[in-house]
């Protein structure tokens, strides 16, 4: 019974504080939401985020092949200068490669698509040819997009060698004869087959680019959902770590405001007040992450992964931030102390942990790596994770490794505060 | 009567600090004990002691028959504790407060009601109970710390210098409240470094110095330690440290201390001594510009005792 006065005692001062509040809600939803708005707008019940189209210009290089009678460069152009395609990229083209690099670096253009002279070729046979793509670096989505779409028509390219191979090898085995005209008959018949394919999926809708939330199996409209939850995700971690220790450091502005003497005067146990503050550590972190949860799903139109994952990566997070908060407050000798160690060791842990990278493409593996050295890094690898579908192994591994971080953080600065206030 | 209080040769070292040196003392039911001492003489070591805050490095406590050593959680039972500090929470109202901390002393329902009621009324904060206490005044802070103490009807409530800071209103406020909860029945353990307090409001007194209880007993008892002493307060005309030297060693002082840029003496016959007094200065080529000849009072008890003032 004291055990559930004192937690609700404090978590009424908790939700009574203004500035805790925002830091909880207002403050990472208001900075996913200036990303949102940013990037073109919010969705409402029928609002969509549109992208600027990206203005791309072409230099082919490639002459094509006459054995194969086609130029895969020209068919990419083409691809990318389709009507369907016009809302995502605006594409010129030039014949010289070095001026289409010198528009991207004179900011007329957003990027530069190099196509080189042995595309065709390569796409034909067993060589590789390097396709090149520049662009300005603060484009990172629609770098994203441009990658996407040649990805896509190069994915075709492999497919039409895949069924051409595979005829020619059942021909072969059957003791049927094989000519080049079976060649070009199964490349474009495949092409054909894939065309209608397209067609019928698709409806009116433009070929190329469908861009699915990761949790999705449904493509949505809206490509800024995915980076939407990444960044989310990643915000609410951030203040979920501040949460987590603004919560424990209650315990040392309560032993500062003299309170907490006189509750140890009162007949209840230390274990029993001490408790009841780690307690509501958790407690505060579980509601502001549903909370961020709920809100950033009406007001983005973030689709979050499946309630078993968004489970998990919850779970994980409110064990983390609550263990890390007791653990790094233990440290500290007056609340003093608190503004330069949360202001600065969470902001360093979490820009360490790549909670303010996220959604920027191009991240050096070693710099992921290095993510998961701080707890941040681990909470971000769930929340990613949790936006797949299903429960991954991934997903498992990072709970694993949050519950257990969290559980040993915890332990470590509940025996340091029993200490002190033995 | 019985004891309230037993306090045997208690000790609390910090490192190399002895902030209390063995002292014993008994605090008889119903009565106010008061703690008098300077600041740092370790009144609120020995009250942290009693209300289980701290643990002894040696000696024993009982507070109503009860070992705070073997059973605190009685001990927190019986016991009301008046911090120094305020300790209230001040984004809650006073009603608030008190149902908080009658809950954690165990209290429920109609009881807990009718006590917050009880006490609201008692510490004059009706009018006020829905009104968060961050904006009350300082001596409305130190009522509602008072009250919360009192929600429990604690067999003994110990209150660690609850006057310090406030305007003389709340002040006396305070006194007459602590008089009133002790006609009442309540045993109080007082403690202090304002001496009129300590002689206003106490049965018993223990004066403590450096750790160690210097003296001990009703305000009479302590009053005849000074004995036929008179007390004399100089004012010169020059920086009194210059005069002290030259005063403290004239026929018949006892005793002399600087307080509050006066010479205090402690001297057998005022009549004689003041004579001299004037002499002495006249020689060294300063005058006395004022001469206040007190009753002997606590101030000079501790004077006699320690050869500093009690504000020192």
């Amino acid at each position: 019974m004291k055990l559930s006065t004192l937690i609700l005692k404090d978590l009424r001062r908790a939700f009574l504080n203004p500035f805790g509040l925002s830091m909880m809600f207002v403050a990472p939803l208001l900075i996913t939401g200036l990303i949102a708005l940013a990037f073109g707008g919010m969705g409402g019940e029928d609002a969509q985020v549109s992208i600027q189209a990206t203005r791309l210009v072409v230099a082919n290089l490639d002459p094509g092949s006459a054995q194969a009678g086609f130029s895969a460069g020209q068919l990419l152009t083409d691809f990318l200068m389709d009507e369907s395609v016009s809302n995502l990229v605006q594409v010129t083209s030039m014949d010289d490669a070095e001026a289409a690099k010198a528009a991207v670096l004179g900011g007329e253009q957003g990027a530069a698509l190099i196509i080189p002279a042995d595309f065709t070729t390569a796409l034909i046979s067993d060589k590789s040819s390097t396709l090149h793509l520049y662009h300005d670096p603060t484009l990172t989505i629609g770098a994203g997009i441009v990658r996407s779409l040649i990805a896509q028509f190069v994915d075709g390219f492999s497919g039409t060698r895949i069924a051409s191979d595979v005829t020619i090898s059942q021909f072969s085995g059957r003791g049927l004869p094989v000519d080049e005209g079976l060649h070009h008959q199964v490349a474009q018949e495949y092409t054909a087959w894939v065309t209608s394919m397209g067609e019928q999926g698709s409806g009116q809708d433009p070929i190329g680019l469908t861009i699915r939330t990761p949790a999705d199996t449904e493509p949505v409209e809206n490509p800024i959902q995915g980076i939407m939850a990444r960044i989310m995700a990643g915000m609410m971690i951030f203040f979920a770590f501040w949460t987590g220790a603004n919560s424990a450091l209650s315990i040392l502005r309560e032993d500062e405001e003299a309170t907490l003497p006189r509750l140890f005067t009162t007949p209840t146990s230390r274990q029993t007040i001490l408790g009841a503050k780690m307690i509501v550590c958790a407690l505060t972190v579980a509601i502001e992450v549903v909370v961020l949860l709920v809100l950033s799903s009406l007001l983005f139109r973030i689709e979050w992964g499946s309630p078993a994952s968004i489970a998990l990566a919850s779970v994980g997070l409110v064990v983390i931030t609550a263990g890390f908060g007791v653990f790094l407050i233990s440290f500290l000798k007056s609340s003093r102390q608190a503004g330069g160690v949360m202001g600065g060791a969470l902001t360093m842990l979490g820009m360490l942990g790549g909670l303010f990278t996220e959604g920027i493409q191009n991240i050096p593996a070693a710099f992921k790596t290095l993510n998961l050295v701080t707890p941040h890094g681990w909470a971000l690898k769930a929340w990613n994770a949790s936006l797949g579908p299903g429960v991954g192994p991934d997903l498992l591994l990072a709970f694993a490794v949050l519950v257990g971080l969290g559980a040993l953080f915890f332990a470590l600065g509940a025996r340091k505060f029993s200490r002190r206030f033995a | 009567m019985a004891d309230a209080i037993v306090v045997q040769k208690l000790r609390k070292q910090f490192g190399d600090l002895v902030a209390v040196d063995g002292i014993s003392f008994q605090v008889t039911q119903g009565e106010i004990f008061s703690l008098l001492g300077p600041n740092g003489a370790g009144k609120s070591t020995t009250i942290s002691m009693i209300s289980t805050l701290l643990e002894p490095n040696s000696g024993e406590i009982s507070v109503m028959g009860c070992s705070v050593r073997k059973d605190p959680m009685a001990v927190k039972a019986a016991i009301g504790v008046v911090p120094q500090e305020i300790a209230i929470y001040p984004d809650l109202s006073a009603q608030e407060n008190l149902v908080f901390w009658g809950k954690m002393y165990g209290l429920r329902g109609d009881t807990l009601n009718r006590r917050v009621k009880d006490i609201l009324e008692v510490i004059g904060l009706t009018d006020r109970q829905k009104g968060r206490s961050e904006h009350f005044s300082g001596g409305m802070k130190r009522r509602l710390n008072i009250g919360i103490a009192l929600m429990h009807q604690p067999q003994v409530v110990i209150m660690d210098e609850p006057t310090v800071g406030i305007d003389p209103q709340s002040r006396r406020n305070i006194l007459d409240g602590v008089k009133e909860l002790n006609r009442q029945g309540m045993t109080v353990l007082y403690t202090t470094h304002y001496m009129e307090e300590a002689q206003e409001l106490s049965d018993h007194i223990a004066i403590m110095d450096h750790g160690k209880v210097i003296a001990c007993g009703t305000y009479p008892e302590l009053i005849k330690i000074v004995g036929e002493l008179d007390r004399v307060d100089l004012g010169l005309s020059v920086d009194p440290n210059l005069g002290i030297e030259s005063l403290g060693k004239v026929d018949g002082v006892a005793k002399v201390s600087l307080e509050d840029g006066k010479i205090s003496f402690l001297v057998q016959d005022s009549n004689l001594v003041l004579p001299r007094l004037f002499e002495t200065a006249s020689r060294n080529s300063f005058r006395i510009t004022s001469v206040e000849i007190k009753e002997p009072n606590l101030e000079a008890v501790f004077l006699h005792l320690t050869g500093r003032a009690l504000r020192d």
